[in-house]
């Protein structure tokens, strides 16, 4: 049978994260009173409204037919690791080699190979930076590795 | 001094060679950060402002200004063309200018955005100029009831924003408001889901959240797609001009747009954010076709645009006024003049009338120049559309992650853009509506510390909502419209119960 | 001979040489760029208080003086950072909250003031002053103390936050007047502005700067200053101590200052504060830290971390108190 699988997995993490913050709150922060309201009542009230929502759209959507849209996991991971090497080398590594290495790790997910355009972009790119951020806007980051 | 002499002195100032380069210049910068992802006026300015110690207060609250609201027209440009928000107050524009883009209409999407910000401003500076005293009683006046009601309003009246499915809307404002909890709680200190990370203790970065939600996931659901949609095979002047039915859709959302934005604009620690929701929303609620919306309609470019840009002026109403800043941006234009020895105050316009009244003529020679600057632009804008993706993403990711880390030097919050673009995605692949994620993010936080503050304040006796007049009109309101949605949803259950024939 | 006195020269440079390489560290200190990070926003009052100082520091020292803004968590995240940086050329510039209240009030601070801190100066100081909204009933301090006694909670008091300064100045206050407050945390200090003068709440411990210009508008009025001598930018504001039944010791200030990481050459932090000590002499370095509400300081080493560990007593025991409510 069809069902609308996007709408049951996503209600499932909709209450799935809804009943995660309003136990995880309840437990850790004071719920308070009326006239003094804890810093634990909002996030439970409002996880426990999320979680139902959750419900309200996975529930229907079992007894329903939907269109399955394709899942780009390659692109996904290949764009988080570009956004993940940024930031871990732009302190360490400088801005010029976190943006040619970050530009050239999310170029692999580009539907076309060849490695010379590829080389071109980080340097177009690096030096755009370089100019935009380091002259233009004077901010205080390493250019270079600091050995 | 009246306000036709103030204007004459005005221009006097303003017109001044040595304040008008530093005009151009403010002006320049803010729509470039502005068409940049990620880096928005607050980053511009604190890393301007040491630069600020060496020219005429007058000269540097003009500059600063410019970068201010020339912002607002830049950030426009991204979200129209990349479903990019280039701030985090053009994040609506994206709803309904991308789909015009998509279709083609990217041109005369550019074009309504970049005209209905010029009204909306000019809108702006006339209640700075003849208004200012009336919103400023008004800013004052406002308690804590009052903006607890207020946006308790905004959030039921946007919450229908684009979305046939009310739960999942509902939803993701929802999600949105637990996010705005996260951090310390104002009320009792408390640190609440930071789970140990002293980077989390301020709150999730808002313009990681915007730029992970819409540019990280844009950019991995489109790197697919080689042909973009919508990219013209060369632009001529038609694509660009607006037909007439264009302009009369328009008029009205961008006077609506200004309105709201003046109003919000001039209230402390709501800001131009909340008012492009809003206006957006109404738009939306008094539309014949609500269903164009989010299909590509033209008033929900100009409405909102209008009103970010009109909020960007009326923002100094309190700052110039009462010297009370409304936005953290505000605080450092203050900062700025307290450098030259200008104590920003009540008193401040009876002090300093020169620089009052150039900064209103430099606001409305700055929007000029905005307006002359980027309509011929707007051709140069289209045509980025034919650069391949391949060659545009990774530089949107690069410019992404270092807008953010401007925001306050934090490689966290880079991580954080990371993890928030890889959740992003799956909220788009599941059809989420994003946006009102981040409405229920920006207003989650306001709605909680005012509501718990005004319960404090009535010594916890909850009828303050109702006894304050401007409260009580914001419930009535709200009441109203909750019982009208409830009585479209009976009468569609009605109807399609009784079989049509 | 001559030659001979080639030589000699020769020997002698060599061992100059040899000498000046092992004194390095101290002599030519610095010989690259120094960074200082600052907890809050360029900007803002405290890194505009921390340029006005590394600007002269940089001429004085012939290297650049980068100021690095690491806003978050109320400055922790600062001296975090700082502490992470490089040895003798990472230092600070932060307001007390980080040295003195935060590891209490703050989760996960991750640093010992006492173990992972050198003091190098105190910077500047500034004391609060209680404003009330212009048509407050009482005119001076005895007479707000006595409307605050009328019962529990008569009287509410506005603060950018639990724990902030302004916060536990307040209870301070509250505990030497014996009387009890009614504690309304707002974000900011022009929200808790806003707020008195609406009307909604009735007072508020603010910066003198910030209530100054209110006042003069007559839309505030000031009730007393909590420095134990009258403070320059609000000379007319009575000091709190000995009056209306104060105790003549009362007495709480803000303050800034500038940090070492504990590590630091001592030789360094000696050069610092040596330095730092004479432009806060500068009589113009002062007027500007006055225009911003702040009297220049100064001092030793010493004298800092005597203020830290008497201040960090002072508000623990103001913090042990409300949290006991």
């Amino acid at each position: 049978m069809q069902r609308d699988y996007h709408d049951l997995w996503g209600g499932a993490a909709m209450t799935a994260t809804g009943a995660a913050v309003a136990l995880y709150c309840l437990g850790h922060y004071d719920f308070g009173t009326m006239r003094q309201m804890g810093p634990g009542f909002f996030p439970v009230v409002l996880g426990a409204i999320l979680a139902g929502l959750g419900l309200l759209i996975a529930i229907p959507a079992w007894f329903r037919a939907g269109v399955v849209a394709p899942f780009a996991a390659l692109d996904a991971v290949v764009v988080l690791a570009a956004i993940a090497i940024f930031g871990f080398g732009l302190t360490r590594l400088g801005l010029v080699t976190s943006t040619a290495s970050a530009v050239l790790i999310a170029s692999l997910a580009a539907p076309r190979g060849g490695w010379l355009w590829r080389i071109i972009l980080a340097l177009v790119i690096t030096v755009l930076t370089w100019v935009i951020f380091k002259q233009g806007l004077q901010m205080t980051i390493p250019v270079w590795p600091d050995f | 001094m009246g306000t036709w002499d103030g204007i004459l002195t005005g221009f006097a100032v303003a017109l001044h060679p040595s304040v008008l380069i530093y005009c151009v210049l403010g002006v320049v910068l803010g729509t470039v950060i502005g068409v940049l992802p990620g880096i928005g006026a607050m980053a511009a300015i604190s890393l301007l402002l040491p630069i600020t110690f060496y020219i005429s207060p007058e000269a540097a609250l003009v500059m600063l200004g410019g970068v201010y609201y020339g912002a607002q027209y830049g950030g426009a440009v991204a979200s129209i063309l990349l479903r990019l928000p280039g701030t985090p107050q053009s994040a609506v524009t994206t709803l309904d200018g991308y789909p015009m883009a998509q279709q083609g209409r990217a041109g005369v999407a550019l074009f309504a955005s970049m005209m209905s910000s010029f009204v909306g401003s000019v809108i702006g500076i006339v209640a700075l100029v003849w208004l200012s005293g009336w919103l400023a009683s008004i800013a004052t006046e406002f308690g804590a009831a009052d903006y607890a009601a207020m946006m308790v309003l905004g959030l039921v009246a946007a919450s229908t924003i684009g979305s046939q499915r009310p739960a999942k809307a509902f939803a993701m404002v929802v999600l949105g408001l637990i996010l705005g909890c996260v951090g310390t709680d104002v009320n009792s200190g408390a640190s609440r889901l930071t789970f140990g990370r002293t980077e989390l203790l301020d709150g999730i970065n808002l313009v990681a959240l915007a730029m992970g939600l819409f540019g990280v996931a844009e950019v991995i659901g489109n790197i697919r797609d080689a042909e973009r949609k919508g990219v013209p095979e060369h632009v001529n002047l038609r694509q660009l001009i607006p037909t007439r039915e264009d302009l009369r859709r328009m008029t009205l959302p961008t006077l609506r747009g200004s309105a709201l934005g003046c109003f919000f604009g001039a209230l402390p620690g709501t800001g131009s954010t909340i008012s492009s929701f809003l206006s957006y929303a109404t738009e939306r609620r008094i539309a014949r076709q609500p269903e164009h919306f989010g299909n590509g309609a033209i008033e929900g470019v100009a409405g909102p645009e209008a009103a970010n840009n009109a909020a960007a002026i009326t923002a100094f109403v309190p700052t110039l006024t009462l010297g009370i800043p409304g936005d953290p941006i505000m605080a450092l234009m203050l900062g700025a003049l307290v450098i030259h020895g200008i104590q920003p105050g009540p008193m401040m316009l009876d002090a300093h009338p020169d620089m009052f009244w150039g900064l209103v003529v430099s606001f409305g020679i700055g929007n000029l120049l905005l307006l002359i600057l980027n309509l011929p632009l707007i051709g140069i804008w289209v045509s980025l559309l034919r650069i391949p993706f391949r060659w545009l993403y990774p530089a949107i990711i690069v410019f992404v992650c270092l807008g953010v880390y401007s925001v306050r030097g934090s490689t966290f919050d880079i991580a954080a853009v990371a993890v928030i673009g890889a959740a992003g995605y799956l909220l788009a692949l599941a059809r989420f509506n994003p946006a009102l994620l981040l409405l229920g993010f920006v207003l989650g936080p306001l709605i909680e510390t005012n509501l718990r503050r005004a319960m404090l304040i009535s010594r916890g006796d909850p009828m303050v909502f109702l006894e304050r007049p401007i409260s009580a009109f914001f419930v009535a309101v709200t009441v109203l419209l909750i019982l009208g949605s409830l009585l479209g949803v009976w009468r569609r259950a009605k109807k399609a119960a009784t079989p049509t024939g | 001979m001559i030659r001979i006195h080639r030589q000699a020269t020769l020997a002698l440079t060599a061992g100059i040489a040899i000498l000046a390489a092992g004194m390095a560290s101290a002599q030519e200190w610095p010989t690259e760029p120094i960074h200082v990070y600052v907890g809050f926003p360029a900007g803002s009052s405290p890194d505009t208080l921390a340029r006005l100082i590394t600007d002269p520091l940089s001429q004085r020292l012939g290297q650049p003086v980068v100021v690095e803004n690491k806003p978050g968590a109320g400055g922790v995240i600062g001296v975090q950072q700082m502490l992470a940086g490089k040895e003798n050329y990472s230092f600070g510039s932060t307001i007390n909250g980080p040295l003195t209240t935060s590891p209490r009030l703050v989760p996960d601070t991750s640093y010992d003031v006492a173990a992972d801190i050198a003091p190098v100066a105190l910077l500047a100081t500034s004391p609060l002053v209680l404003a009330v909204s212009a048509d407050f009933p009482a005119d001076d301090l005895a007479g707000f103390i006595a409307a605050a006694k009328a019962e529990p909670e008569a009287v509410s008091y506005g603060s950018v936050g639990q724990g902030s300064g302004a916060h536990l100045t307040a209870e301070l206050f509250a505990d030497a007047a014996g009387v009890q407050m009614l504690h309304i945390p707002f974000a900011s200090y022009a929200e808790v502005t806003t707020s008195i003068i609406g009307g909604e709440i009735n007072s508020g411990f603010m910066a003198p700067s910030a209530a100054m210009p209110q006042a003069e508008a007559g839309k505030m009025k000031m009730l007393g200053v909590t420095s134990t001598e009258p403070f320059a930018q609000v000379p007319d504001v009575p000091v709190m101590a000995g009056n209306a039944g104060l105790p003549a010791d009362f007495r709480a200030e803000l303050w800034n200052a500038f940090i070492a990481p504990a590590g630091t050459d001592p030789a360094v932090i000696e050069r610092l504060n040596a330095e730092i000590d004479e432009i806060l002499k500068d009589p113009k370095v002062q007027q500007q830290l006055m225009t911003m509400g702040w009297q220049a300081a100064g001092g030793t080493p010493d004298d800092l971390a005597q203020r830290i560990t008497d201040d960090t007593q002072v508000w623990g025991t103001v913090i042990d108190k409300i949290e006991a409510k």
